[in-house]
């Protein structure tokens, strides 16, 4: 077991209005980014949101999450709630130049996991020394 | 005027109450944390992980949202009128990486709750998808409101 206790992050709700249309609160998910040599991933928590209903939209260096929550059946009568449903929306810019036909999107227990591979050009390349 | 403590304590039944305080209360902290600095207290308990709970005469609903947990990290558990969810939310192993964010936060959990009523233990259907858990407590006969006809003459 790891010695770290988890507390609630409270969801943390969109500050500039994304427009939404429907009347449902948008959340900011939370979100690990780390960058290897070939590929940047992106990890993002969206509970409740399945596979068909996440939007991934990458114009030019714009990266847009987007992930619609399903309309939620109220079940008896609620005695107390700790979190809301809602949708998540967060966009990110991004640096390094990523190839855009190799990326790779899965959806697991409420994770989403991005594979943005790294362009040719934005490798990093090694050059050798030639001996003469 | 009495106060009474849950879970003698009940929502009033107007339909959209507890969304509509909800609301009220998210607009409040987004307002009070220009004051204190971005750290608004949540009216929840603050241990992961967060639920929802409901009644309606048969059975108790219980949802928490525990995104990236595994089945087989996680343990409820019934006894009396307690339930028990514990488990750990796993680090994902990523060698050689550098990080340019990490909010996403792991490590164990333990979450005790009170049920306002006995449950049928035997009866209890648990389904985990998108990483929402979600409970279905039937309550056991004895519980139940039973509707008294007046039989007349």
């Amino acid at each position: 077991m790891a010695d770290t206790d988890l507390v609630i992050e409270e969801k943390k709700e969109v500050q500039a209005t994304g427009e939404s249309t429907r009347d449902v609160p948008v959340f900011v998910p939370a979100v690990d980014i780390y960058e290897s040599e070939n590929s940047l991933t992106l990890v993002a928590d969206m509970p409740g949101v399945p596979m068909e209903n996440v939007d991934i939209d990458l114009d030019s260096d714009q990266l847009t999450i987007r992930g619609r929550a399903p309309q939620h059946e109220e079940k008896g009568k609620a005695l107390f709630k700790e979190y809301t449903y809602g949708d998540y929306y967060r966009q990110f810019t991004l640096s390094s130049d990523i190839d855009r036909e190799r990326i790779q999107a899965s959806m697991k227990d409420g994770v989403l996991k991005l594979v943005l591979p790294k362009a040719e050009a934005a490798k990093p390349r090694k050059i050798t020394v030639m001996s003469s | 005027m009495a106060i009474f403590r849950y879970p003698n304590w009940r929502w009033p039944d107007i339909p959209g109450a507890l969304e509509d305080f909800e609301r009220a209360r998210r607009q409040m902290d987004r307002l009070l944390s220009v004051f204190t600095g971005g750290s608004s207290s949540p009216a929840s308990s603050g241990v992961f992980p967060p639920l929802i709970v409901a009644e309606d005469e048969n059975t108790i609903y219980v949802e928490a949202e525990i995104p990236g947990i595994k089945a087989e990290d996680l343990d409820i558990s019934i006894v009396g009128r307690t339930l028990t969810l514990s488990g750990e939310r796993k680090a994902e192993e990523t060698p050689n990486v550098n990080y340019h964010r990490r909010e996403r936060k792991w490590g164990s959990f333990r979450k005790a709750l009170t049920l306002p009523e006995e449950v049928n233990t035997e009866a209890v259907k648990a389904e985990c998808k998108n990483g929402v858990l979600k409970l279905l407590l039937p309550k056991p006969e004895h519980v139940k409101p039973r509707k008294i006809t007046i039989e007349g003459e």
